[in-house]
């Protein structure tokens, strides 16, 4: 009886080959144990493709979705501050640096001759000074703090405007 | 409750782009399916719900690791399998063991006595829900997916870990039992009514 059941899941199921859909449905033609156990299992499968899902609470997804929130609130500041800003800030840095480089090396009178392994005290450097004056050093304060408190706005407003309806 | 119209892949993209609403649409899109496969496994509804949670937040941690080779249900599926045994794993160190069939005679039992206070809301589909939470986690799990899920015997192995074959027996057998269960609770309330 099993080997019969066993063949006609597979019929009903679609799991047969051509020939093997075409024998079965004749044996069911035919054979009357065949028939009434076909007809048997046919309602069945169809019970079964009709059972009902079951119905989570009215609160699982808002559930979820906090669970997803305070997921996201955990991760570090670094991965939530958009990755341009990081680059506008090592690019802002690489060309100051670079800049001043440059600077230096263009003011830096070489003297002429043979090369010394001995330190050349006759070396000029440009004036620092000039540069780095009270005007230049509050301006860059300024940018500093002009460039936290727009990073700070930004964290805060990813806090309380999250992206979600 | 409005549905969204996009599709998996598409609300997929959407969320990983940061917009968190999409994610919502596909917890709603497929809880009831989530949560009904946690329940074959749990049998509890508040274990179900706890397993269920925990399926969707992995998915959200994951999400950017789905490649999209197999559907998002086969993927998602494979995860509420894993988090249920787990789960079952966990709570076995309560209990003597969970492949045991004697530990849902309880919940038969229980459901028998559920039977004879509410007669009048008997159906054929309460008995086979009843039928369902009477047979062991992995058959209720492969009937489910195979009827609900629509799911193929390939992807079925692929969320459960097993050769598209042993899934066709598998859920071979899973039948024979939930037949046989079907029907001993239909003459059991038979002699009820008598």
């Amino acid at each position: 009886m099993t080997n019969v059941e066993e063949i006609l899941w597979n019929y009903i199921d679609g799991n047969c080959d051509p020939e093997q859909q075409k024998a079965i449905s004749s044996l069911i033609a035919r054979d009357e144990v065949y028939r009434i156990k076909y007809q048997e299992l046919l309602k069945l499968n169809g019970e079964f493709s009709a059972m009902e899902l079951d119905e989570p609470p009215m609160a699982f997804t808002y559930n979820v979705m906090e669970a997803v929130r305070a997921e996201e609130a955990k991760k570090p500041l670094i991965a939530t501050i958009n990755k341009r800003i990081i680059l506008g800030i090592t690019a802002f840095f690489v060309v100051t640096i670079l800049s001043l480089l440059v600077y230096i090396f263009a003011n830096i009178s070489w003297p002429a001759g043979e090369i010394s392994t001995r330190m050349n005290t006759g070396l000029q450097m440009p004036d620092l000074k000039n540069l780095l004056n009270r005007p230049v050093i509050e301006g860059f304060l300024f940018f500093d703090l002009v460039l936290a408190l727009f990073l700070f706005d930004n964290y805060l407003h990813k806090k309380t405007h999250p992206k979600h309806v | 409750m409005v549905q969204s119209k996009l599709s998996d892949i598409e609300l997929i993209e959407q969320t990983l782009t940061g917009n968190q609403s999409a994610y919502t649409d596909l917890v709603r899109r497929h809880q009831r399916f989530v949560f009904t496969l946690a329940l074959r496994f749990a049998k509890r509804r508040e274990d179900a719900e706890e397993i269920a949670q925990d399926c969707f937040i992995k998915a959200y941690r994951s999400l950017a690791s789905f490649q999209g080779q197999s559907k998002f249900t086969t993927w998602l599926y494979s995860i509420v399998y894993t988090t249920a045994m787990t789960f079952l794993r966990k709570k076995r160190l309560d209990t003597d063991s969970i492949d045991d069939e004697n530990t849902f005679i309880q919940i038969e039992n229980q459901a028998g006595a559920y039977d004879v206070n509410n007669a009048e809301n008997k159906s054929r589909s309460f008995y086979l829900n009843q039928a369902i939470g009477q047979l062991l986690p992995d058959d209720a799990a492969i009937i489910t997916l195979f009827y609900k899920g629509e799911q193929s015997l390939e992807e079925i192995g692929r969320a459960m870990g097993l050769e598209a074959n042993t899934v066709k027996v598998k859920l071979f057998r899973a039948r024979q039992r939930l037949k046989e269960k079907l029907e001993r609770n239909l003459k059991h309330e038979v002699k009820e009514l008598i």
